[in-house]
C-alpha cells in the first residue's frame, strides 16, 4: 500500500517524516550495536533486505485483479525484530520509489510509518504473544503477517483521511471511504501474504532450520517439535 | 519488472552531469509541486521535467509515457474518494450507486484535479532522478549528507544483491511458467511459495558466503566510495535557474486560479 508521490500535502509529509525519523534513528542505533557484536550480521541483513525488495517486486496471484504484491514486512519483523525492520524497510521503500516507481520521495515518511514501522510492530507483537500462548507456530506466523498487513492498510487509510478530511463528518468519514475502497484489494491480499509467509517458514524449517536457531527465533528443541507435529 | 529504472539511468547521457545540481532540481520540483495550490505549477513542472528526461536524457518517449500513466491508477482511486467527500460549493455532478447518492461539488472536483496534477508532477521529478542518476552515483552524495556508515553499507550491499536475486527469481519464474506453474490460482500460490522460499534460502547462503569472502579480504565495516568531480557547466546552471525562476513566478501568480 504505497502512497504515491505528491499525493499528500506538504504539511502532512513533514509530520510523517517527523514521526518516522526517531524510530529509524533508534533502529540504526540497534543496528550499530548488533553489527558491533556480530560482524557477520551485516551481509545477512543486506541479503534479507534484497530478498524483501525482490519479493515485493513479484506479483501475487490476486482475486480482484488489481496490482498486488507482498510487502514482506511480516517476515522481516519476525526474523529481525521491528527496530531493524524499520531501517531495512526505509531502504527498501527508497529503492522501490527509485527503481519501480512505487511510492515516492516526499511521501517516503508516510510510507515508512505505515509499512516500515506500524505493520512490523503489529506483526511482531502478535508473533510474540502467540508464541507465549503456545499456539501452533505456523498459525502464529500466519496471524502475524496477516494482521501486520492489515495494520499497514488501516494506517495508510488514516494517513490519507487525515490529509483529506471530508466536508461532512471530517476525517472519520473520509477514513471509512478510503478504507472501504482499499479493503477490496487489501483484505484478501493480506490473507494470501499471511499464508505465503507461513509456508515460507515451513520450507525454511524443513530445509535450513539453522537460520532460525542462529537468529534465536526458535530453539533446536522447538524446531524438532514443529517438525514432529507437521510430519 | 524486467527493466528497472536504474538500467536506463546507467545508459543515460545525463548520468555524467553534476549530481548535486540534479538533486537540487528534483528537490525543488518536489517541494514546489507539493506546496502549490493550483494545478498550473505542477503542470509546468511535469512538462519541464518530462522534456528534460526525454530530450536530454534520451529516454524513449513511449516508454516514458507508459511510466507516467502507471501512478495514475493509484491517484485515480484516491481522488475518487476526495472527489465525493471533500470540499463544499455548488454541485457539479452526482452519481447514484446502490441507492446512495454521491455528490461531487466544486471544491471536491478542484481538489481531485489538484491532487492528480501534484502526483503527476511529483512522479515526473522522481522519474527524472531515477532515469538520470544511477544509485551508485547517489551513494557518495548520501555519504556526504551524514547518513551513518552502517546504513550506507547495508544499502550498498542490498543494491548489489537486488539485481542478482531478481535474475534468480526471473529464471525460476520462467521455469515454473513453462511447466504450467501459474495456470490456476491454487497452482500459482504453490509456485510462488516455492519461488519465495527457495530464493530466501539461496540468498541466505549467499550472505554467509559473502561474509566469508569479505572477511578474508580484511573488510572492516567500510566501503570506500569514489565520487567523481563534475563541475556544473554554465549552460546547465542557466537552464536550471530559468526553470527555478519560472516555477516560482508561476507559483506566486497562479495561486488562486481554479478550473471551475
Amino acid at each position: 500500500m504505497h502512497i504515491m508521490e505528491g499525493f499528500l500535502p506538504g504539511l502532512w509529509c513533514l509530520i510523517w517524516f517527523a514521526l518516522s525519523i526517531p524510530v529509524i534513528a533508534y533502529g540504526i542505533y540497534k543496528l550499530n550495536k548488533l553489527v558491533g557484536e556480530r560482524r557477520d550480521i551485516l551481509p545477512l541483513l543486506a541479503v534479507a533486505g534484497a530478498f524483501i525488495f525482490v519479493l515485493s517486486a513479484l506479483k501475487l496471484p490476486s482475486v480482484t485483479g488489481s496490482c498486488s504484491h507482498p510487502t514482506g514486512t511480516g517476515l522481516a519483523a519476525i526474523l529481525f525484530g521491528p527496530a531493524i525492520t524499520a531501517v531495512l524497510g526505509a531502504i527498501v521503500l527508497l529503492y522501490q520509489a527509485l527503481f519501480l516507481a512505487h511510492g515516492g520521495l516526499t511521501t517516503l515518511g508516510a510510507n515508512v510509518f505505515s509499512m516500515g514501522i506500524v505493520g512490523p510492530v503489529v506483526a511482531y507483537v502478535i508473533y510474540k504473544a502467540g508464541m507465549k500462548m503456545n499456539l501452533n507456530f505456523y498459525v502464529v506466523v500466519f496471524l502475524a503477517a496477516t494482521f501486520g498487513d492489515w495494520a499497514t492498510y488501516v494506517v495508510t487509510s488514516i494517513e490519507l483521511a487525515l490529509a483529506f478530511p471530508a466536508a461532512a463528518g471530517g476525517s472519520l468519514t473520509s477514513f471509512k471511504a478510503f478504507a472501504a475502497i482499499f479493503a477490496t484489494t487489501q483484505v484478501p491480499l493480506a490473507i494470501i501474504e499471511g499464508a505465503l509467509t507461513a509456508l515460507i517458514f515451513k520450507y525454511i524449517i524443513q530445509v535450513k532450520e539453522d537460520v532460525l536457531v542462529e537468529l534465536h527465533i526458535l530453539t533446536g528443541d522447538a524446531v524438532r517439535k514443529i517438525r514432529g507435529s507437521a510430519a | 519488472m524486467n527493466n528497472l529504472l536504474d538500467d536506463y539511468a546507467l545508459a543515460s547521457p545525463l548520468r555524467h552531469h553534476n549530481n548535486w545540481l540534479k538533486l537540487i532540481i528534483v528537490a525543488f520540483g518536489l517541494l514546489v509541486g507539493v506546496s502549490s495550490s493550483s494545478p498550473v505549477t505542477p503542470l509546468f513542472i511535469t512538462l519541464s521535467m518530462g522534456f528534460a528526461t526525454v530530450f536530454f536524457g534520451k529516454i524513449p518517449l513511449t516508454f516514458y509515457l507508459k511510466l507516467v500513466l502507471l501512478p495514475l491508477g493509484f491517484a485515480a482511486v484516491g481522488s475518487v474518494v476526495i472527489l465525493f467527500f471533500f470540499g463544499t460549493g455548488c454541485e457539479v455532478f452526482s452519481l447514484e450507486i446502490l441507492g446512495y447518492r454521491l455528490v461531487a461539488n466544486a471544491g471536491g472536483v478542484e481538489m481531485a484535479i489538484l491532487i492528480v496534477s501534484r502526483t503527476v508532477s511529483g512522479m515526473s521529478c522522481v522519474f527524472f532522478l531515477a532515469l538520470s542518476t544511477p544509485m551508485i552515483e547517489l551513494f557518495a552524495v548520501v555519504k556526504r549528507l551524514g547518513i551513518p556508515d552502517s546504513v550506507i553499507e547495508l544499502a550498498m550491499l542490498m543494491y548489489r544483491y537486488i539485481f542478482l536475486f531478481l535474475d534468480v527469481a526471473m529464471s525460476i519464474k520462467y521455469a515454473q511458467t513453462t511447466r504450467l506453474g501459474y495456470t490456476s490460482f491454487r497452482r500459482s500460490v504453490y509456485s510462488i511459495v516455492m519461488l519465495a522460499s527457495t530464493l530466501f534460502i539461496r540468498s541466505w547462503e549467499q550472505g554467509e558466503k559473502l561474509y566469508i569472502a569479505m572477511d578474508s579480504r580484511c573488510y572492516d565495516g567500510k566501503f570506500t566510495v569514489f565520487e567523481s568531480r563534475r563541475p556544473i557547466r554554465t549552460p546547465e546552471a542557466v537552464l536550471a535557474s530559468v526553470y527555478v525562476i519560472l516555477a516560482i513566478v508561476l507559483l506566486r501568480f497562479t495561486g488562486n486560479i481554479g478550473i471551475i
